[in-house]
């Protein structure tokens, strides 16, 4: 389709080369069926695909109105997801888009009328998709969602409480005797010409969300000391770059174990390449990564064994690290497939479990369907089409993912610190505005 | 407001004000039931002070709170009622400090029924949360007579008004009818949730309290209601809850809890004996004690009819927080250790 892709093969460079070139319908386009081939895999790559997808599509849009943006965002976003509903950070990197262009709107219309109403019975009156019952809900507690996710506003604690929703008083209703109209003067402020650009201040946002996944390692990196100490084993699984970064951090200042489960079928080659360090370079993921030097090259000895031992070593090991796929909001987390098996054996052995994840694979859905979080692979990894015989007779499966629940879990660490998994919600809840859990 | 004349003949009685909500209108909460007689003893009264009101309020509080014998479930109101009436009159604005007292109670008095419909709103909020945990396929276990997830699951059962769209099935835990002579029908609490479930075409199983560790091997998902959700994240509910949350939580089945916000208690019980209300569930006995109770009840006949025996049918336990997996409440779906936050935010 791009006349500049050429040679490349499609997948996450191809496509952000393609994106200053071309339309952006032909590029929303694109990305939807790289998602959809799953041209564009791992979390990262279909995160920053969208971030720069988003950036593009808000450049294109020659409005100011905060609610057309919403709206064209939403619009955007759901394709997105359709394409692909279990690459759940696309969803999460939409949601984000859609609280910063709130908080920009809300921002604008706050300096209006801070003086008279210090905020307190307003609402934010950006129309919410109307298809959902529980939007009504969720307009109730905007104010002291505001409050929290956006800290350095202090006008705004003094918004009403949740809890308060049932007493507080009510704004269209309000038909009170003896007060002042002012009570609901929000609805009107609306149509007010923004005072400044928001679209602008958008995209400054999401070039911070981009900085964000580019840093994102070597910020969870930075509390490898913290958790990594002196001649400990660590147990490790798949090639996780996020988990890599954090050993090499540590291992720059101290000797310690690397015990590496191979992650056979899916990523065991990926995962031999790390050990070994010789990055396959066509591999998208790690392009940037490819010049980095494995564990071993640091004195650090790194133990390859099948995913079969890892309960007879598990007593051993002193650590657990693991990288994921996608965090959900109840702390449970969906990761690659084993990652169940290893965290089970090392609950059995009481040894900790520590997840390593960026916040942008934080997401507020609620598991309400494990099996549905599951994706399958492709089959001929387990047993090749060359046996045919055997292929004929028998099922073979091959899922790429394991959903683990909360309590297997010690502590995730992410870029803003270590958390045990019951803060999550709070987490989720400052990164994500509630009308848009559900886009 | 039209008892204004009636005010000075008959004091006002919030214990027998209380009493007559629950009764009246029964998807009554308690809490809201206790936040409407608040409602009233203010529109009875004259005070015109802050402080006199707040004093009044407390008075009333307290003594509501010795009349019943179980107050876990209106101290909640209570709470939440007093703490608003605090923070608005601390906040800025037309209903602060500076502005006048009487507007805000002039809003109180005239919003009294919009309180409860935005009480029972709540609940259909809950359903349209909690109607992604009844999958197509699955079985939910519950018991008792919750009003929310009576809500939650003819929501589920009823979409779109045809037959039941998510083919769910229903375990019911029935306790065994009440034996007092109260008047009421002898037929157990949640009947008729079963019979509303059942004419939806959701089948449903009852079954008795003795059979829920048999029968949870069939059931997917735990859903139950509750009378207080206290700070820890824990429940307080029916007699016979906590043992389903044990046997869930030993079966490996999510145990979610379905209550409205305003049920948040501030009260941190570190067992099941550690809760405010006394109830004699466990009594000890010899045969001495049984002949001398005979013979006081033989000598008292017929003595306090109004007096309810606490251990009647609304004997409560509680549930840690540790047993629940989530509380779908009607601000969203939380875990255990969001609720302190949620009462942190109207405490401080």
């Amino acid at each position: 389709m791009p006349a500049t892709s050429g040679p490349l093969t499609p997948g996450l460079a191809s496509f952000l080369k393609t994106l200053k070139t071309n339309h952006i319908d032909t590029s929303i386009d694109n990305l939807i069926s790289l998602l959809k081939r799953r041209q564009i895999r791992h979390s990262r790559s279909c995160a920053t695909a969208t971030a720069y997808l988003l950036r593009g599509v808000i450049s294109a849009s020659r409005t100011n109105d905060a609610n057309k943006l919403i709206e064209r965002v939403q619009h955007v976003g759901r394709r997105l997801m359709a394409a692909q509903p279990r690459e759940m950070v696309v969803g999460n990197i939409v949601r984000r888009v859609l609280g910063l262009i709130r908080d920009e709107a809300e921002d604008d219309r706050e300096g209006d009328f801070n003086l008279s109403e210090a905020g307190s019975e307003s609402q934010p009156q950006t129309p919410r998709g109307l298809d959902d019952p529980t939007d009504a809900l969720s307009a109730r507690h905007d104010g002291s969602d505001r409050g929290a996710s956006r800290q350095p506003l202090p006008a705004l604690t003094a918004a009403p409480i949740s809890m308060f929703s049932l007493l507080s008083h009510p704004e269209t209703e309000g038909s009170l005797p003896g007060t002042p109209v002012s009570a609901s003067p929000s609805g009107r402020l609306l149509g007010h010409a923004p005072s400044k650009d928001i679209r602008a201040e958008v995209l400054d946002g999401i070039s911070e969300i981009i900085d964000e996944l580019t840093q994102v390692d070597d910020q969870i990196a930075a509390y490898a000391l913290d958790h990594i100490h002196s001649n400990e084993i660590i147990l490790t699984h798949t090639s996780s770059t996020t988990v890599q970064k954090f050993l090499l951090k540590a291992a720059a200042k101290r000797k310690f174990t690397v015990i590496h489960a191979e992650a056979f079928p899916n990523n065991h080659e990926a995962t031999h390449a790390t050990v070994s360090g010789a990055n396959p370079h066509d591999d998208e993921l790690l392009s940037t990564e490819s010049f980095q030097k494995p564990l071993i090259a640091l004195g650090i000895t790194v133990i390859l064994i099948p995913d079969s031992a890892v309960f007879a070593l598990m007593s051993r090991v002193n650590k657990v690290i693991l990288g994921t796929h996608s965090v959900l909001a109840n702390g449970g987390l969906v990761a690659s497939a084993g990652t169940r098996v290893i965290a089970r054996a090392a609950k059995v052995h009481q040894t900790p479990v520590v997840v390593v994840s960026g916040v942008y694979k934080l997401s507020p859905v609620y598991p309400f369907d494990f099996d549905s979080l599951i994706e399958y692979g492709d089959a001929s990894k387990v047993i090749s089409y060359e046996d045919g015989d055997l292929v004929d007779q028998i099922d073979v499966q091959n899922p790429l993912y394991d959903y683990v629940p909360a309590e297997l879990i010690d502590l995730y660490i992410t870029n803003l610190g270590g958390h045990a998994p019951s803060y999550l919600y709070r987490i989720v809840s400052d990164h994500y505005r509630k009308e848009d859990i559900s886009v | 407001m039209a008892a204004a004349t009636s005010t000075s003949a008959k004091p006002f009685d919030i214990v027998a004000t209380y009493n007559e909500l629950l009764r009246s209108d029964p998807d009554l909460t308690m809490p809201i039931a206790a936040i409407e007689a608040l409602v009233l003893l203010l529109t009875h009264s004259p005070s015109s002070t802050i402080s006199e009101t707040l004093d009044l309020l407390e008075k009333s509080t307290a003594h509501l709170k010795q009349s019943i014998p179980n107050p876990i479930g209106l101290s909640a109101g209570t709470d939440l009622f007093q703490r608003y009436l605090i923070t608005t009159l601390q906040r800025p604005g037309q209903l602060g400090p500076a502005g006048d007292f009487n507007a805000i109670r002039a809003h109180l008095l005239s919003n009294g029924r919009l309180f409860i419909r935005r009480a029972k709103e709540s609940r259909d909020k809950i359903a349209a949360f909690g109607r992604g945990f009844v999958r197509d396929g699955s079985t939910v276990l519950t018991n008792g007579g919750s009003r929310v997830v009576a809500s939650l699951l003819q929501q589920a059962a009823g979409e779109k008004g045809g037959p039941s769209a998510v083919r769910f099935r229903v375990i019911y835990v029935l306790s065994p009818a009440k034996g007092d002579v109260e008047g009421s029908s002898a037929e157990p609490e949640g009947m008729e949730t079963v019979r509303a479930l059942r004419e939806k075409g959701v089948p449903v199983a009852t079954i008795p309290e003795s059979a829920v560790a048999y029968s949870l091997g069939k059931a997917d998902v735990v859903i139950v209601g509750a009378e207080g959700v206290v700070e820890n994240g824990g429940i307080v509910s029916r007699m016979g809850t906590y043992q389903i949350g044990l046997l869930a939580k030993a079966m490996g089945k999510p145990f979610y809890v379905v209550a409205e916000s305003h049920k948040f208690v501030r009260l941190y019980p570190l067992g099941q004996y550690d809760l405010p209300i006394e109830q004699r569930v466990i009594d000890f006995k010899t045969e001495e004690d049984v002949a001398d109770e005979a013979t006081q009840q033989q000598q008292q006949a017929q003595p306090t009819p109004n007096v309810k025996s606490p251990d009647s049918s609304d004997v409560v336990d509680y549930t840690p927080p540790h047993l629940i997996s989530a509380l779908i409440t009607d601000s969203g779906v939380l875990t255990p250790s969001a609720v302190s936050e949620e009462l942190i935010k109207i405490w401080f």
